[in-house]
């Protein structure tokens, strides 16, 4: 495996926060990756230091060896529109999707085609006056089409419904399986996306809480559901990143695979175990960094992370 | 190893942004010929008037700075709004920044040559048969039709610029650097005006003034344009979209 992007001790701080804390990771050519937090994680900062459209504190950050910053040789191979993109004033969709092909090389106006009749973009109407999804689809459709080799998507589904969503990861996993390329997914829909992604970075304010291959994330987490005393006993010494209750019953989450034995131990005790979706396991291990492990006394099993409104405010701040 | 890659950068990325600059026409050509047109029929509308009423002229009118003016306004939007889309297209921002300054004199020299074209048609034509003058202003003619050229091609120029390094310091810091860089600029100038006054000057500044002609302001007017421009790619090469 190469390295395309290196990041070494990256910190970004703003007056009052600090969205990158120390940041070190290294991305692999050719895999998709998801660079999944929370809003405000520090997901955006990240992705625009890298591409030089932002500065670093302090640290290193190098792509394909070199800096990023005032060089066009690196970055005519890179391709972020963030997810609050502007565009020219009275520009039309047409008028950015021109003016894309301009500058990336590797720009396939076939494929573009395909993709503005997949997502039904008008392409005579102002940008300004596009509805959320519409706006979202201009960016997926550069991001896409411009086939560079390391390709950003900062939060591409926002206003997309989940048709349009699912055409997205089609024309994605489609592409890239023909044209391999190096994918960055930011996203807070990490159940959707869970499947696209061959590595996950979580990042979680402004530090990295997971690196490590989507392979080796699934089965990293178990819950135990069963008799609140018996699953207590169970989990005692174990890396507990969830639990709830009601009333007897106990559901706890913890960390690790579970060995032939610790199931032989669980069928003995009378104990279920569930598995944990990426989702869960990113959910639980965000709360559990973020201090108290939450304890849902209403034994909710929706994750309070709650993906719905979270979108809708990202929404309310455009 | 980042230092030597100026020699294999991608040559026509700047030519691009021209390109980009320019993608939607309106912007740059449709909207200031079309100011400059309709305050031309404005104007010769009341010089009709004023020859109907026996006004003998000649006269003059100062219509044609109306498309001066929304080069400024050009200059504000080609920063604050075509800037951020060049990052998302990968423009370095010394990339963009040429590419947008040559955007602004091409499309100035055009303005140039149509105030050009515009006083030659006056002279052609007695001003309109009205005696009436839109272009042909006297004081910016008297070195000829290049040196007018030169002196609305400034004075275009120099409007984009002061939009541009506006709308840079803008994006750079912040509207209350921008208001008070703008106010300690105009404190300045009240001071020296002030001086000028104690001083006893204005005579020797209006005599200086009037022999450098339109000409000659127009190069110092350049030399300001320079200073702004300069001002604005340092602020530039930190501004973030």
């Amino acid at each position: 495996m190469t390295a395309v992007i290196e990041v070494n001790s990256l910190t970004k701080r703003y007056r009052d926060t600090i969205a990158a804390d120390n940041v070190s990771f290294t991305i692999e050519k050719d895999t998709i990756y998801g660079l999944l937090g929370r809003n405000g994680a520090g997901k955006t900062t990240v992705m625009s230091i890298l591409t030089a459209q932002n500065f670093a504190t302090s640290g290193d950050v190098r792509v394909f060896g070199e800096h990023p910053y005032e060089n066009s040789k690196v970055l005519s191979r890179l391709c972020f529109v963030r997810e609050s993109q502007k565009y020219p004033d009275d520009a039309t969709p047409a008028h950015a999707l021109r003016i894309a092909r301009l500058f990336y090389p590797n720009w396939d106006q076939d494929f573009a085609e395909r993709l503005i009749d997949d997502f039904q973009l008008p392409l005579k109407t102002r940008i300004k006056k596009l509805s959320r999804g519409q706006l979202s689809a201009v960016g997926v459709i550069i991001g896409l089409a411009s086939r560079a080799e390391i390709t950003f998507f900062d939060e591409p589904y926002l206003g997309l419904d989940a048709v349009a969503r699912q055409i997205f990861y089609d024309r994605l996993l489609e592409d890239y399986a023909r044209h391999p390329r190096t994918i960055i997914l930011s996203s807070h829909l990490i159940d959707e996306v869970s499947n696209l992604l061959e590595h996950v970075i979580v990042i979680d304010r402004g530090r990295i809480l997971i690196d490590d291959s989507t392979e080796a994330l699934r089965g990293a987490a178990a819950t135990i559901v069963g008799d609140a005393a018996a699953v207590d006993a169970f989990t005692a010494g174990r890396e507990v990143i969830h639990r709830e209750a009601l009333g007897r019953v106990a559901s706890v989450t913890v960390r690790g695979e579970l060995t032939a034995d610790d199931l032989a131990r669980l069928t003995d005790a009378g104990l279920d175990v569930g598995t944990v979706s990426l989702q869960q396991l990113i959910v639980r291990l965000t709360q559990a960094a973020g201090g108290a492990i939450a304890e849902d006394a209403t034994a909710s099993r929706e994750p309070s992370l709650d993906i719905e409104s979270a979108t809708l405010d990202k929404e309310a701040q455009r | 190893m980042s230092t030597q890659t100026m020699n294999s950068r991608p040559k026509n990325r700047t030519l691009s942004v021209i390109r980009m600059q320019m993608v939607n026409r309106a912007t740059y050509l449709w909207v200031p010929i079309l100011v400059l047109g309709g305050s031309l029929v404005v104007t010769l509308a009341i010089w009709g008037i004023l020859a109907s009423a026996g006004v003998e002229g000649p006269l003059y009118g100062g219509g044609a700075q109306a498309p001066l003016w929304y080069f400024a306004v050009v200059g504000v939007q080609a920063l604050a709004l075509t800037f951020p889309f060049s990052q998302a297209m990968s423009v370095t921002r010394r990339e963009f920044y040429i590419g947008t300054l040559l955007t602004a004199a091409i499309t100035s020299a055009i303005l140039a040559v149509i105030f050009v074209l515009g006083g030659f048609v006056e002279q052609a034509t007695d001003g309109w048969g009205l005696n009436g003058y839109f272009f042909y202003l006297p004081w910016v003619w008297e070195t000829g039709p290049v040196g007018a050229g030169v002196v609305f091609f400034v004075i275009a120029m120099l409007f984009f610029t002061v939009g541009f390094w506006a709308a840079t310091i803008y994006k750079r810091f912040g509207n209350v650097v921008l208001t008070g860089t703008i106010l300690a600029i105009a404190l300045i100038l009240v001071g020296l005006m002030w001086l000028a006054g104690r001083l006893d000057a204005w005579g020797q500044i209006g005599a200086w003034l009037a022999a450098q002609g339109a000409l000659g302001l127009a190069l110092w007017g350049a030399l300001l344009i320079a200073v702004l421009a300069g001002t604005s790619y340092l602020t530039l090469r930190r501004a973030t979209p």
